[in-house]
């Protein structure tokens, strides 16, 4: 390909995906970004990244991945290896930026004191001590004064080693050192919440030690991390930036023949397949089965999408080395329909968004299909080599998360429990006796901190039925909290199948006697069991207790919003004249009396114990 | 893109230069001034040392890339022909 050709919009957001080419990514950095910009519904976000090395290769990288990953970041750099002055001095440039995250871009270079040779053991642990509060002394005060979640860099390691082998074990070893001080990163980062770590000791082992550093960049530049391992350096901290705003994908779509075993079930027979330890590809596909299994077991939502007789497609489970079950799975669509119709069903199945899928299969024809009459889902360039799908799965950080929430290990029951809900339903005479016999109990309070990181999640990753689609890092929805100036209001959702988890939150905006609505959202697996009326009902509560007699509700209308443009009036809002088509108001007069909306679900404001799934 | 496993000429070396400066293709011609192009920033410039050296296996020195002033000074460094 020359520069002369005409490259099309998904030729080049390509480069960014398996196997991303660095030299390809720096090159075309000014293209891609602005193709990236094209894309509309970019979530905004304020970085500083504090350096103890250059960072603006660093940044010029990052930006693109977020892009990409359809946030939009404005920067703040420290001046050249400036990370501990700018906090401990309190650059005003940097507290006047008032990030959402700060990034430590440190690197083993900037340990401030490596032990003597042949240190004693006991000196080279206070070392350890004094590294420690060193760093912790600047994230506490990141922490408290600017209240932004901290991505920090690990350790990675060097090139030399003067002591060789040495070098791993004496106390006084470089490298003893370093793992030391990354085994007391970690520590933190357990007990702190908004503390990240960003592992680059992986990552530099991944990409090999002298290309990680390069031989010249450090000299020249003071890049501690080379411009091609910049990359992925940039791709690892976007995919936690991304988690941070809860934009994890949420379910994985299988193909089944030559994707979950080797043959086609419905003609070689099950006992045929190539799956078990005594074949070499039947290894590898026993292999990415325990990959996809580990994803199911930490909350990701299988599902299947596979061209078979439902009856063949369901045998091939059968075999005795399937790790993955049948009951694994939260969709199951084998028929010979197209796959874009089978993914679009699967979605409205689980109650979820297109772009919360990721599709595999091993077929390009059918990938190909996919990505282009449904843009929204991920699907990645598999390829047909069993052996690498989960390497490709985990390059492009789909299932990335700061952390496990119970909800989490909650969800996969969940969905199957939605399974059960669905076909419960089908043997009722009208909906509402359907919605009376799911004895329905939510618990409706104001932001609690327990809650925090859920509630953040749900705010950042609701689409559809969401009036405004604000988005707030949880340091805001902290303040927000604990401000008397905002209402605010969570909603938890549980039934006689289950624990429907976290599902919905309101904020508004107290001025005088009136609330305006900052945001109203509500989870779409919800939908339809009339959670928003016990919202609603909380909030006129809410108001009249706190002599709020009018409430002004916003709906800014997105490209997925669709769902709740009716959403006010349904509830007795009248439409004020300064609505345009941007942004509509709605009034509703709070002081009058108020008879409780919903009739299907119990309301308390007590926290409910954890329902074990059924 | 230039063609990987061949030596970039001095056209191609230009026409990739355009696009690590996000500039319209064929916009250098080879006697520009650094300072005055627009986007020129360190990664523009540690772009190109990369560049050069996976495609023409050439070291250069990043010392010698800063005494570069012109365009066509990185053109003698990246030892492009044609």
């Amino acid at each position: 390909m020359t520069s002369e050709t005409t490259t099309t919009h998904s030729d080049i957001l390509r480069l960014l995906k398996f196997p991303t080419a660095a030299g390809d990514v720096l090159r075309k950095r000014h293209s891609l970004k602005k193709e990236l910009l094209n894309q509309g519904n970019l979530v905004p976000t304020r970085i500083a990244i504090l350096g103890g090395s250059t960072t603006s290769e660093v940044k010029n990288m990052l930006e693109l991945f977020l892009l990409a990953q359809g946030i939009q970041p404005t920067f703040y750099e420290s001046g050249y290896k400036q990370y501990a002055e700018d906090v401990l001095f309190e650059n005003p440039s940097l507290w006047n930026f008032k990030p959402d995250i700060v990034f430590l871009h440190t690197t083993w270079h900037n340990v401030s004191q490596f032990p003597e040779l042949l240190e004693a053991e006991m000196e080279v642990e206070r070392r350890v001590h004094r590294e420690m509060e060193r760093f912790e002394s600047l994230w506490e005060k990141i922490s408290s004064d600017l209240g932004a979640v901290i991505i920090q860099n690990n350790f990675d390691l060097p090139r030399l080693r003067p002591l060789g082998n040495l070098e791993a074990f004496e106390p006084s070893g470089r490298i003893n050192f370093l793992m030391r001080l990354n085994s007391e990163f970690a520590n933190y980062a357990r007990k702190h919440s908004r503390f990240l770590i960003n592992d680059i000791l992986y990552l530099s082992a991944q990409v090999g030690l002298d290309a990680w550093h390069g031989h010249t960049y450090w000299y020249n530049f003071h890049m501690a991390v080379s411009p091609t391992a910049t990359v992925p350096l940039a791709q690892n901290v976007a995919a936690i930036i991304k988690s941070v705003y809860g934009k994890t994908k949420k379910c994985l779509v299988l193909d089944l023949d030559n994707t979950l075993w080797g043959g086609v079930v419905g003609d070689d027979g099950v006992q045929n397949l190539v799956l078990g330890r005594e074949h070499p590809v039947g290894e590898a596909f026993l292999d990415f089965q325990r990959y996809v299994k580990e994803l199911q077991r930490r909350g990701i939502i299988l599902a299947v999408c596979s061209k078979n007789d439902v009856e063949n497609a369901k045998e091939g489970f059968s075999h005795p080395d399937s790790i993955l079950k049948l009951e694994d799975f939260g969709a199951f669509k084998a028929n010979w329909n197209p796959k874009p119709d089978n993914i679009r069903e699967i979605a409205m199945e689980l109650n979820i968004g297109l772009d919360s899928l990721v599709f595999v299969d091993d077929n390009p024809a059918e990938r190909s299909l996919v990505a282009d009459q449904l843009p929204e889902v991920a699907v990645p360039d598999i390829g047909s080599d069993v052996s690498r799908f989960a390497e490709v799965l985990e390059h492009e950080r789909y299932f990335e998360v700061d952390k496990i929430v119970q909800d989490d290990l909650n969800r996969s029951t969940f969905y199957s429990s939605n399974a059960q809900r669905s076909s419960y339903q089908s043997g009722f005479r009208d909906y509402g006796e359907f919605l009376s016999s799911l004895e329905m109990t939510a618990e409706i309070a104001p932001f609690s901190m327990v809650y925090l990181e859920r509630i953040t999640q749900l705010i950042n990753k609701t689409n559809q039925f969401n009036l405004t689609t604000r988005r707030y890092t949880s340091a805001e929805i902290e303040e927000i909290a604990e401000d008397p100036g905002f209402v605010t209001l969570y909603g938890r959702l549980t039934d006689k199948f289950g624990d429907n988890g976290l599902v919905s939150a309101l904020i508004g905006r107290v001025r005088g006697e009136t609330l305006e609505m900052d945001l109203w959202l509500m989870s779409c697996r919800v939908l339809k069991r009339d959670m928003e009326l016990a919202m609603f009902d909380a909030l006129i509560e809410q108001c009249q207790a706190r002599g709020i007699r009018k409430i002004v509700g916003v709906y800014i209308p997105s490209k997925k919003n669709g769902m709740v443009s009716g959403h006010y009036a349904g509830l007795g809002f009248a439409r004020l004249s300064e609505s345009s088509g941007d942004r509509e108001s709605w009034e509703y007069d709070a002081s009058q009396p108020h008879s409780a909306r919903t009739r299907f679900i119990h309301r308390t404001t007590k926290a409910l114990p954890t329902v074990a799934n059924a | 893109m230039h063609e990987t496993g061949k030596l970039m000429t001095r056209k191609d070396f230009l026409l990739e230069m355009d696009e690590i400066l996000g500039l319209k293709t064929g916009t250098l011609r080879g006697d520009e001034k650094l300072e005055e192009l627009e986007n020129w920033d360190s990664t523009a410039l540690i772009s190109l040392i990369v560049l050069a050296e996976t495609s023409n296996n050439v070291k250069i020195s990043p010392d010698q890339v800063v005494g570069c002033s012109t365009v066509a000074d990185l053109l003698r460094l990246a030892q492009v022909e044609g």
